[in-house]
Order: structure tokens, then sequence, then C-alpha cells
């Protein structure tokens, strides 16, 4: 049962990647892209992190795609002959990183053991304290990056208007 | 409640697979904004992979970096599409083609 | 699982989600004397006792008018547009809790489509979708008014997302727990016997933030400027027809319905009568189902309250203007927000402490 969920979303997720990258309208893009981030949130979800598959749609279909669909939408782009790419280069080299990536990442992850873990249950407690505890330092760092994404974002999309009219970026 | 074996090895194909659409996407679309969006579907299969390993080896390390990808991922995006927005006031078009001045 | 769980769990859910939709509805008539009410006349008194059947009468103009599809627009997009607001509207109301349980068979049973762990950052994530049906929906209308219309929408919405997800946030803190059944179920109780044990006396200003940041969210005045009447002619809907329009207002009535719900899990004791607990109720009453009854009057009649103060809020207040509003979320709700999850935490380590 599980595992047919699992195939299922699987699938999806990986047709919703596809139709980002093969689709001739930006819009349409940004749909796959949202798309494909709900199947990843049903992956998650049949890991057993509620938490991740949350925190998944919150931040990413909730935030970061409108802001995709935003200035998709302010810039008005017009789709053209030249924006889709060749089926055919894509599917061959598509398919040949993949084989390659997947033989050098089970090469890699050799230990796996016959039977998975169980579901932690305290799951989120033991994320908050390790955040604030072991790994505060990178934590704060953060906010700091955060601000100062902030501030740049600011100072690169600020038009400033000189008196004798017009703009100046 | 205990996991089947084989959905490791359905997370580790979707992640792969994402991840090379992703790259493929990258190299070969014109348009920048689907550039970043392309990116965005990298950094996803990371996550992917990140918490597949995490959830099977019960420790909560993988989820705690899967917090900060996501956090970087979010400011990124919004710088790259800062920089997006001031190449068309520039050019007009945000298609790669245009922007060949720095070429040799 | 067995089949009687399962028989259960859907005639549940359907139960639970075709009471959220008789709403809409309801609200149609109520608001629309609610309004006649505040501002001095008689309102729809025609069809019906009172106007009681008013709905019926706008269901079927609705159905009944002509639906001219525009040549200009997106077609994929024009369509998905509404389902895509009436999705989210309707996935929210799981994590909504409306009882504690009934007994059936001798299996108990909760009142709530799901108990989800995560139940308020569920709501939260869930809610954030509805942006995209205002953006996709303004955007295939190839028309600029619905294009700026949808934009102001959609910027208010996730400006006003911020306050709201810092006062859950403090809940969170307070409760210790996401989920909104054990929110509710820790709010049991009295207060030294005089107050009830409810979440707005612990957290004043957090309410205030939610409360305010509620109105944002559901595009209702004051926040109103997306759909205004005399605006942007009408704002992201322009182009759409008329039962087009009417997914739009259910998605937005089930959006206040959710909220209000929220509300009331949350700040004011979600099925809990003031100052009677739940194991008088059962000595009096006897039966576990009648107790769930109650629980499920109580919780619907608050929920009902909320609403009332959504109309009432609507036609008092006048419209702000839409830097104003922009301010009012940026530099007043984030600021008031961060302390009140300040004050939280000091109060939590001080309580721990002691």
């Amino acid at each position: 049962m599980r595992e047919g969920l699992f195939i299922a979303f699987s699938l999806f997720t990986i047709a919703a990647a596809s139709g980002v990258v093969l689709s001739r309208n930006p819009v349409y893009s940004a749909f796959s892209l949202i798309l494909s981030f709900f199947g990843l949130s049903g992956l998650y979800l049949l890991w057993g992190t509620t938490f991740m598959a949350m925190i998944q749609i919150l931040i990413y279909t909730g935030a970061i795609v409108v802001l995709f669909v935003f200035v998709v939408m302010l810039l008005n782009l017009q789709v053209n002959k030249e924006s889709s790419p060749n089926f055919l280069i894509v599917g061959i080299s598509g398919a040949a990183v993949w084989f390659f990536s997947l033989i050098i990442l089970r090469v890699l992850t050799q230990a796996i053991p016959n039977t998975l873990p169980a579901i932690p249950t305290d799951q989120i407690r033991t994320i908050s304290k390790l955040l604030f505890t072991r790994y505060l330092w990178p934590f704060e760092v953060l906010s700091l990056f955060l601000l100062v994404m902030i501030i740049a974002i600011f100072a690169i999309t600020r038009t400033q208007e000189i008196p004798h009219g017009g703009e100046k970026q | 409640m205990k996991f089947p074996l084989s959905i490791t090895y359905w997370s580790h194909f979707v992640s792969v697979a994402m991840f090379s659409l992703g790259l493929l996407g990258f190299l070969l679309r014109k348009n920048t904004i689907v550039v970043l969006m392309c990116i965005e579907l990298m950094l996803n299969a990371v996550n992917l992979l990140l918490i597949e390993t995490s959830m099977r080896t019960n420790t909560p390390e993988g989820i705690i970096m899967v917090v900060f990808v996501v956090t970087v991922a979010a400011a990124e995006v919004a710088v790259g599409l800062g920089i997006v927005l001031n190449l068309y006031r520039m050019k007009g078009t945000v298609n790669l083609d245009h922007f060949k001045s720095l070429r040799g | 699982m067995d089949w009687m769980d399962l028989i259960v769990t859907a005639v549940k859910t359907i139960v639970i989600y075709l009471g959220m939709v008789q709403v809409v509805p309801i609200m149609l008539i109520v608001e629309r004397r609610g309004a006649a009410l505040i501002q001095d006349r008689p309102g729809p008194n025609r069809v019906g006792p009172f106007g009681l059947f008013q709905p019926i009468a706008d269901v079927i103009k609705m159905m009944m008018k002509e639906v001219a599809v525009p040549k200009q627009v997106n077609k994929a997009l024009y369509i998905l547009g509404p389902f895509l607001v009436l999705f989210p509207a309707s996935l929210v109301i799981a994590a909504l809790p409306f009882g504690d349980f009934f007994t059936l068979f001798d299996k108990n049973y909760i009142l709530q489509v799901a108990n989800i762990d995560v139940g308020i950052l569920y709501i939260l994530a869930i809610g954030s979708l509805g942006i995209y049906g205002i953006l996709f929906g303004g955007w295939a209308s190839n028309n600029k008014f619905s294009l700026i219309g949808a934009m102001r929408s959609s910027s208010q919405i996730i400006s006003y997302e911020i306050p709201l997800g810092l006062a859950a946030c403090s809940a969170v803190l307070w409760y210790g727990t996401f989920s909104l059944r054990e929110m509710v179920t820790g709010q049991e109780g009295t207060i030294l016997s005089v107050l009830p044990n409810w979440g707005i006396f612990y957290q004043p200003l957090g309410f205030l933030l939610f409360f305010v940041a509620a109105f944002a969210e559901t595009n209702r005045l004051p926040f109103d400027l997306p759909e205004s009447e005399a605006e942007l002619v009408a704002g992201f809907h322009t182009e759409y027809g008329p039962m087009d329009f009417g997914t739009f207002f259910m998605a937005e009535y089930m959006n206040m319905a959710t909220m209000s719900g929220l509300m009331v899990s949350i700040y004011f004791g979600g099925w809990h009568l003031p100052w009677i607990s739940d194991a008088t109720l059962l000595q009096w009453l006897g039966s576990r189902n009648l107790v769930a009854l109650i629980q499920v009057l109580t919780a619907v009649t608050k929920i009902a309250f909320f609403m009332l103060v959504f109309v009432w809020v609507r036609w008092t207040i006048p419209r702000f203007r839409f830097d104003q509003l922009m301010r009012l979320a940026w530099k007043n709700l984030i600021p008031l927000g961060l302390i009140n999850l300040v004050i939280t935490a000091l109060v939590l380590y001080f309580k721990g402490a002691a």
C-alpha cells in the first residue's frame, strides 16, 4: 500500500519535473514546479516527516514559486519559438546523466541495512533542540544572512529618480 | 511502523531523475527564469536525498541540513529574480542569447 | 484498518465538509440582512419569510446567467483559476476540531476529519495555496485591471501571512504542540475558578494579531482593496462569468469560516463550554454521544459568532488604502508579532524555572 503510493508520487514528481524543463510557456513551467513540489511533499509524508512535508509546501510552493509567478507576470514574457529546447537532446542526455548518477549513488550508499528503522515520534522536538544547542551557530549566521539578502535585494532592484525626470538604476 | 526497503531505491531514482532534469534544463533552456526554476529542482532533489538518508539512519542532522538548504534557496531565488528584473530593464528581454557582452 | 473505521471516516468527512459548505448560503443572506440592519434599511425580504430563501434565488440566478468566455483569455489557466481557489479552501477543513469524540459500536471516533500532528502548520501551508487561484485567474484574463487586482491581492495575502504565522508560532510555543486537538484539550478547566482557561487570556496580543491578519487573509474589509467595487471594476474576477464568481465567493466564505474556526480553537476554547467541564456534562447527560452533540453545537455557535463579527466589521469600518495596508503589515504587525513571541518565550522560561 505504502509502496504503491510511493511509486505513484514518484512518477508524478518526475512527470511534473519534466514539465518544468520541457514547457514552452514560463507560466506553465511555474505551474509544473508547483505540482512537482506537491509530489515531493507527498514523498516526504510517506517517509514519515510530516514536519518537512508541511515546510516544503509552506515555503517552496507558498512563497518561492509565488515569487517566480510574480516576476513572470510582471515581465509579461512572450512565448516564442526559440524558448523550447530540442526534446531529443534533452531526452538522451537526461537518460545518460540519470544512468551514471544512479550508479554512482548506489556505489556510494552501499551500506543499506535490510530493514529500515521506525518513524521517531518526537521528531520536531529533537530537531528544535539540536537547532538551538548544537547547531546554534549556523542558525544565527543564517538569520544574519537573510538580513543581508533583504538589503541586497533592495539595493539591486532600486530605481532612483533624478530631478530632471526619468530614472537611473 | 516500519518501512519497506524499496522506497529507498525509489527515492534514489526520483532524486537522481530530478537532478538530471534540472541540470539539463539549466544548461539547455534560454529563458533566465526557467533556468532559475531548474536550479530549484536540483536543490529539491538534494533535499529528497538528505531526508531519505536521515530517515533511513534515524539521525536528525539530515533534516536540519534540509532546513538550512530551504532557507538559503529562498534567499538565493529572491536575489536571482532581482538580477533578472535588472536584466529585463537593461535589454527588454530575458533570453540568455542576448547577453553576450562578456564573451571574449 | 477495518471496514467500520473506513465507513465512519468517510461519512464523517462528508458530513463535516458539507456542513462547512452550508456556511456559504447562510452567509449570503446573513451578510445582506446584517448590512441592511447596520445601514438602517430592510434588506432582501421578498423571497420567502424574512427573505430566508434569498440564497436559492441567488444560486438559480448564477446558474442561469449566460456564461461568456472572452476570446482573448488563456483558456487552460482561465478555467483552472476557480478550482485553484476552491481546492485549498476545502482542504483546510480537515484539521479543524469540532468536538472530543463520539462512541459507535464500542469504538471512539474523534469529531475531526484527521488529527494531524502538525495541524496548524498544515492549515498555514494549505491556506497559502489560495494565492495561486487569484494569480492565475487574474493573469489568464489578459486584462490589465485584473492583473493589478491579482497582484494587489496576492501581495496583501503574503504580507499578512507573516503576522498570522508569528501569532500561530506563539500559540504553538505556549501549548507545546502543533496539533489543534491538543490545543483545545489543553484549554479545559478554569483559571483560579474565575475565568475559563482559554487561550485569549494567555495570549491577548496574539489574538489581536491573528484577528487583524485573518481579515487580510480572506480579503475582507477593511482590507478589501483587491475586490473593491469602486476602484478596479471588479478586481481580479472582472472577466469571469457568474458561476466562477460564485466559486470565488464560495472560497472566500469558506476561508472566513476556517479562520473563525482557527480563532475559536486556539483562543476561545474550541468545543468547551465556559465554566462547565466535560466531566460534569457527562454526569448530567449520561451518554457520551449527547456530550459530543453539545460540544459540536458549542463549537459551531462560537464559529457563527465570529462570522457575525466579520460581517459587522465589514459594514462599519472604511477601507484601507494599499500603502496603508502594507505599512500596517510590515511596520506594525510584524514587530508586534516578534515581541509577542519573545514575551511568550520569556514567560514560559520563568514558568518552567519556577
